[in-house]
């Protein structure tokens, strides 16, 4: 793939700003506390959704998720045409237990379709390699939009969030000014839930640092660095097929056909949804709960206690498509 | 004056071409080009020190962390990898710092002075010092920096073409690359290289005396005596610590203690003199115990360099409570940096920074009053 060249990254760059002027008015992003949109989405281990089902999933969980007539009405509260957009996907677990690229391409259709250039929305993973196991192509400029890995290109000096001190990479550091955090719904054998706050350890060059006592309050005060919280518009779960057991690796064994897909402007909300899918499910299988287990989630309520959003069940607004 | 991470793979790799030689140096840049490399195209190597839970998991045995680590994950040290169930180390051969230093930078001061030591360390650490002087390589993975496949007996090699006496593990931290030390310590003996390791002490007993009696010398960084700091400036703990000090005088392998004097956090008066006395009572006033001044950096940026009162004071501390060898360090050409002899209080060795201006030694003696001073000295 061809890379961009400067001349071309500023004509991307100058028509981002003039499209942002010519609304005339501060843009300001939709936030939603405590509401999560939900979508059906059904399609067995190993096996895509499709484009048209992917499409309809996305679009009815971005438009549940801020109350909008649809997905693209949607996406148009989320995201400004001067937005580089960076979308954070978690491949660690490999093909069977990644982000579904079908689901992912719907995404990037709603937010270009919301004015951001194509060559303006990145999919990011750690590695490049990560992605390519997880199905995605790489594309270091696009069409139809970039997927690159950030393959350990960190800020040069350590920056603090609360306990973690971390380089962060140059992609929410720097390049990005808005990011989406696309996970999927799994259990964690030390945190208990890894969805969508847990993949921003993603972005750190040391998260093996910050995984003592439960990822707490690690998690979250990743998540509360102005690099991820300030930029952060949108969370999206793929539960499709999740994992109620032997995370964070795929385990056949863990996984169900959850059939749904998350879409949040509140990551605690959208984790706690998480939680409450997984429980239900190891409840279903006689299993102990994540706390009977030895793996209390921990990590929302000090997200919730920094402001990140809602982490009380009562509070919590599920809307479905 | 800092060095940055970039700046640290230029020095590593100009201080690997100069003493490797090119042949070595091909082979190893064809095996291993660290910087963009994912986990996977590391050479793994199953560790030593492990065991395995249900479900995949495993339990690292190595050092008092003792991570958990589900399939897929890493312990804490970031460079120890659970594949399937089973247990790998990732920098075994994988030298991502090599250089010719004098023994002196260790430092230690009762070893060969004045000798060579062909010192390396891989990426990684056990521990996060918030103070880290190292961090470009002890806080990153493997694959984040660049690193040569050097394998034991390369890298004894290198060290005797170079003209150096001993080998030291140092840098970034030996625990977390401990199957590396202990094979370069075996083929450092079989060819009468001295083995050497620079720790912070923070391993497991059974590690711990399994490779002791193959090394010549250790220096370990007590960086506190303080559970509270070692809990909240370097998530680690005191307690393993004083341990291994204790395991280490048991079995008779040369010691060396540093004392890093952080202001405000590690430097009081009472702090001090409790670590002098348990090194008196514990370990005996023959330890030599080197208190080393402070300079900002990493997460550590807001506290100025030790004062050099601070360091004057623990040294008085130190000779009060009865130990014979306190020295000073990162204080060029203080007379905190001499050996002086218990026993008559003449000057043995003189030194300036990493530099011997004399060393009046004979036998491992004094020469006026024929006190024989503890070390490695042949």
């Amino acid at each position: 793939m061809k890379k961009l060249t400067r001349r071309e990254l500023a004509l991307i760059f100058g028509a981002g700003v003039l499209a942002g002027t010519a609304q005339g008015k501060v843009w300001k992003p939709s936030v939603r506390p405590g509401v999560v949109g939900l979508a059906e989405a059904r399609a067995a281990l190993g096996k895509p959704l499709g484009p048209e089902a992917a499409r309809r999933a996305m679009a009815g969980a971005l438009a549940a998720s801020v109350g909008a007539e649809s997905g693209a009405e949607a996406a148009v509260t989320m995201f400004s045409p001067r937005d580089i957009v960076g979308i954070k996907v978690n491949c660690l677990a490999g093909k069977y237990l990644s982000p579904r690229a079908d689901l992912v391409e719907a995404l990037v259709d709603l937010i270009a379709g919301a004015g951001v250039d194509r060559r303006r929305i990145i999919v990011f993973e750690r590695s490049s390699r990560e992605l390519q196991r997880a199905g995605f192509t790489i594309r270091e400029s696009g069409p139809p939009y970039r997927c690159i890995g950030t393959n350990n290109d960190y800020d040069r000096e350590p920056s603090t969030s609360g306990a973690i001190g971390s380089c962060f990479a140059r992609m929410v550091s720097t390049t990005c000014s808005a990011l989406v955090s696309f996970g999927v719904v799994k259990d964690h054998d030390l945190s208990g839930v890894s969805a969508g706050m847990k993949n921003w350890y993603g972005v750190i060059h040391n998260p093996n640092k910050y995984h003592d006592n439960g990822c707490d309050p690690y998690i979250a005060d990743v998540a509360r660095h102005p690099y991820i919280r300030n930029k952060l518009r949108l969370t999206i779960l793929d539960g499709v097929v999740a994992q109620c057991h032997g995370g964070p690796a795929f385990r056949r064994g863990g996984i169900f056909e959850l059939g749904m897909v998350a879409a949040s402007t509140d990551p605690v909300a959208a984790d706690l949804w998480a939680w409450r899918e997984i429980e239900a499910e190891r409840a279903r299988r006689g299993m102990p709960t994540l706390e009977a287990a030895g793996r209390p989630v921990r990590f929302l309520a000090s997200a919730a206690r920094a402001g990140l959003g809602v982490d009380d069940p009562t509070k919590l607004s599920l809307v479905s498509a | 004056m800092r060095i940055d991470r970039r700046r640290m793979i230029v020095l590593g790799t100009a201080g690997a071409a100069a003493t490797l030689h090119q042949p070595l140096l091909r082979t190893a840049a064809a095996a291993q080009r660290g910087s963009s490399a994912s986990g996977d195209e590391l050479p793994a190597r199953e560790a030593s020190w492990y065991k395995k839970l249900e479900e995949d998991r495993v339990e690292c045995e190595l050092c008092p962390q003792a991570c958990k680590v589900a399939d897929m994950e890493r312990g804490m040290c970031g460079v120890r990898e659970n594949r399937g169930g089973t247990y790998y180390t990732l920098v075994h051969s994988l030298a991502c710092s090599i250089h010719t230093d004098p023994i002196e930078k260790k430092p230690l001061f009762h070893v060969l002075p004045g000798e060579k030591a062909f010192s390396f360390s891989t990426a990684g650490c056990n521990v996060e010092c918030k103070f880290c002087q190292n961090w470009e390589i002890s806080q990153f993975r493997p694959e984040q920096v660049q690193a040569y496949n050097l394998p034991p007996e390369k890298l004894v090699a290198a060290a005797r073409r170079n003209g150096a006496r001993l080998t030291a593990a140092t840098y970034g931290e030996p625990v977390v690359f401990w199957e590396y030390v202990r094979d370069v310590a075996i083929a450092a003996n079989a060819v009468g290289v001295k083995p050497t390791v620079v720790s912070n002490g923070f391993i497991k007993e059974k590690p711990l005396r399994e490779v002791l009696p193959l090394l010549s010398a250790i220096k370990v960084d007590l960086k506190s005596f303080r559970d509270e700091f070692y809990r909240k400036q370097v998530r680690g703990e005191l307690e393993p610590v004083l341990k291994s000090l204790e395991v280490i005088k048991e079995i008779g392998v040369w010691l060396e203690i540093v004392v890093l004097l952080v202001p405000t956090l590690n430097d009081s008066a009472a702090e001090v003199r409790d670590l002098c006395a348990w090194v008196k009572s514990k370990l005996g006033p023959d330890v030599p115990v080197h208190f080393t001044r402070f300079h900002p950096t990493y997460r550590l940026t807001d506290l100025p360099p030790t004062p050099v009162a601070s360091l004057e004071r623990a040294w008085k501390i130190g000779r009060d409570a009865g130990l014979n060898y306190v020295y000073l360090g990162n204080v060029p050409g203080h007379p905190g940096e001499n050996t002086t002899c218990p026993g008559c209080g003449e000057i043995l060795i003189r030194r300036v920074g990493y530099r011997i201006l004399s060393n009046r030694l004979v036998n491992g003696s004094c020469p006026d009053c024929q006190r024989s001073i503890p070390g490695v000295w042949s």
